[in-house]
């Protein structure tokens, strides 16, 4: 399985929110982290065709996924960032009804929504009414008809978005399980989730990819250094003013601080191993927040 | 099928379409109330009776009467009238003695009305007419309904409203009739499709809150994403959704419609199916030679034709714009617009080919909307349901590409 984007342009009236991406994406697990607004939702949901672009071309395997229609669908599993159920379905009902427009035979969709309810612990509720279920017990419902047609792309936008630790862990273990022999995409804000699972992360910002790899590489052509320093509580606003500060956390002697600098910032800072969150801030660190703020 | 079956699912599961569903029955109860409710009969004693109780009694009344409508027969009832109207009890002025002169009057009151609107001007109406008509004038009887038609085409007040083609067209039907008529007992045909056009009205407004969702309520739902995400989402899912739609529309109108009637008819009886429906004083002016029971076929055809293409364009409009609200307005726009603006002379020919029009064909045989194409002359019936058939033809794959398009944005 290969899906290859092919100078990907989507626009809306003058606004670009995908930008002239090329990339080729195999069987694995591909994170995708960039800030609100960066393309990542735009971007999946041309890869699952529900948008068309304005420029450039989506490949699977080397034809057009576009004119593949049903075919390459055939292919996709999607959840959605922001996704709706029918709240008068149970949670049976609804993947019978899912496995029915993927074009499972009812006698399979019986076997496999049966399969997928207990394998994402929704056993005890599968006659209830949707409308009736927790926020996570709905993300597992949709992690289930993502994974109905044994999808080779599987595309998760956001998928533990709301979750409690706890859920957030499980849903996790269950995309490493669900991701063998396919082609996983995740988006996520949350960046030790793709740290746990991703086998190469993709930056977006504007639209454009700005870096991918594996996690070692990516942190690893961080460009500038990560150091740890214990500073007085006065001197801290200064320094938020001068470096990015991925990290800070107030103790009895002064205020513990994690720095990104290409130079040392203090005397008495250490040089540590980067994390891939010090890599986000590193990129987006600007567009996070205000140009002043602390936090 | 199992897609139909989900989208069938989707539409009656909705609490709120629950509500309309019983809406729905309700509906039924007073149409068929109302329809019964309007027959009365009174007895020798001059007393009321209504509903069930009437029926029975007014249909052995007027069966008295009922065979062809001859000279002699219309004699027979300017005589028995006459006699009537110099009876004691109708002189009175105690309205129980009046009651018990009307009762006399039951069995021939239908060809009474004949006789009021035959020789009463075409637009004119008197109650008292036929007390005044003489045994020499009732030979001009059926001779009467032609005169009168070609008097009000040629008088003033009709001056540029129809083509001589046209005049020709409209007397030709009248002469075409078949005479003498015959009559019969046939208030079950007559109360049936006074209200028929109500009822059918109401299942189409309340069926669109059921069946506007369809395609919008994807998109409320933020269900969209998964829905054209998946194999089927851009092809058979579709294609499921207006099956859904159609099957409803059908079932509900089906149903509705043949339990009214079913109960209106086995109330009020079925007699005089046959009978042209120019022996009700309601349809003495029709055009249209047909009988009761031809009226009623393209009245509740006509109604499951307008309630298809005004609800699947409350379909279409659902995704179009992705909103129900937008959708459910639209058979409210079809059905009123049309009665703000009948008033204006001008539209006349453009409200009579309305899809309104086909909700009430009862009503549209009794109006005087022609139409010429090319040389031939033709009513408004026929152009309606031949054009608004073509036009739900069209708007089935309109639906299916403008929903199959859909872009997630």
């Amino acid at each position: 399985m290969k899906l290859i984007l092919d100078n990907l342009t989507k626009k809306f009236g003058k606004f670009v929110a995908v930008d002239h991406i090329n990339l080729t994406m195999t069987n694995g697990v591909y994170g995708l982290l960039g800030v609100n607004g960066a393309g990542k939702t735009t971007l999946m949901r041309m890869l699952c065709t529900l948008l068309k672009p304005t420029g450039g071309t989506i490949r699977c395997d080397g034809k057009d996924i576009f004119k593949m229609d049903g075919e390459y669908r055939n292919l996709l599993g999607y959840l959605p960032q922001d996704f709706g159920f029918y709240p008068e379905f149970t949670v049976k009902d609804y993947l019978l009804y899912i496995a029915a427009i993927k074009g499972i035979r009812p006698v399979v969709a019986q076997e496999r929504s049966k399969e997928l309810i207990a394998r994402v612990g929704l056993t005890k509720v599968a006659n209830k009414k949707l409308k009736k279920l927790s926020g996570g017990m709905k993300r597992r419902a949709g992690i289930a008809q993502a994974m109905l047609n044994n999808p080779q792309i599987l595309i998760l936008d956001e998928p533990t978005a709301g979750l409690d630790p706890s859920e957030r862990i499980r849903f996790r273990n269950l995309i490493s399980e669900l991701s063998e022999d396919r082609l996983v995409l995740l988006s996520t804000h949350i960046v030790s989730d793709i740290e746990y699972v991703a086998n190469e992360i993709l930056m977006m910002d504007d639209g454009a990819i700005v870096n991918h790899g594996t996690l070692d590489e990516i942190l690893s052509a961080m460009p500038e250094k990560v150091w740890n320093c214990t500073v007085p509580q006065q001197s801290v606003p200064e320094i938020t003013k001068k470096y990015k500060v991925s990290n800070m956390k107030a103790e009895n002697h002064g205020v513990d601080l994690r720095i990104i600098s290409a130079k040392k910032p203090c005397e008495t800072a250490i040089c540590v191993h980067p994390s891939l969150e010090d890599v986000f801030l590193y990129y987006f660190g600007e567009k996070v927040g205000d140009e002043n703020d602390l936090l | 099928m199992k897609m139909t079956y989900f989208e069938l699912k989707k539409i009656f599961s909705k609490p709120g379409n629950k509500i309309a569903l019983i809406l729905l029955a309700v509906t039924l109860c007073i149409a068929s109330s109302f329809a019964i409710g309007d027959v009365f009969y009174v007895d020798e004693n001059g007393e009321r009776s209504t509903g069930i109780t009437a029926a029975s009694p007014l249909r052995k009344a007027k069966n008295e009467w009922a065979g062809y409508i001859t000279e002699d027969v219309l004699r027979k009832v300017l005589e028995e009238n006459a006699l009537i109207n110099n009876s004691e009890e109708y002189l009175s002025t105690d309205i129980i003695e009046n009651e018990k002169a009307f009762s006399k009057k039951q069995g021939f009151r239908d060809i009474r009305e004949l006789i009021n609107l035959a020789y009463c001007g075409f637009q004119e109406y008197n109650y008292f007419r036929a007390d005044s008509v003489t045994q020499e004038e009732i030979r001009s009887f059926y001779g009467r309904r032609t005169a009168t038609l070609t008097e009000w085409l040629n008088s003033n007040e009709q001056e540029g409203r129809f083509s001589e083609r046209e005049k020709q067209f409209l007397i030709a039907q009248y002469e075409k009739l078949e005479t003498p008529f015959y009559y019969e007992y046939a208030d079950g045909w007559k109360e049936l499709l006074a209200y028929a056009p109500t009822i059918i009205m109401l299942v189409m407004l309340i069926t669109a809150f059921l069946v506007s969702g369809i395609f919008s309520d994807e998109i409320q739902l933020k269900a969209d994403s998964i829905f054209f995400s998946a194999r089927f989402g851009r092809n058979k899912a579709v294609a499921a959704k207006i099956k859904a739609g159609f099957i409803a529309v059908t079932v509900i109108y089906w149903t509705m419609i043949l339990l009214y009637s079913g109960v209106v008819l086995a109330v009020l009886g079925t007699g005089g199916a046959n009978r042209a429906i120019q022996i009700s004083s309601a349809n003495w002016k029709s055009f249209y030679n047909i009988t009761f029971l031809q009226d009623y076929l393209l009245t509740v055809l006509g109604g499951y034709l307008g309630n298809l293409f005004i609800l699947f364009l409350s379909m279409l409009v659902s995704a179009k714009t992705h909103s129900k609200a937008l959708a459910v307005t639209i058979p409210f726009i079809l059905l009123f617009i049309p009665s703000f603006l009948s008033g204006i002379s001008v539209l006349s020919e453009i409200l009579g080919l309305l899809p309104d029009q086909l909700l009430q064909v009862c009503n549209a045989v009794k109006t005087f909307n022609l139409y010429q194409l090319g040389t031939k002359v033709i009513g408004a019936v026929p152009i309606i349901f031949i054009m608004y058939f073509i036009l739900f033809c069209i708007l089935l794959p309109i639906l299916y590409l403008v929903y199959q398009k859909t872009e997630i944005k």
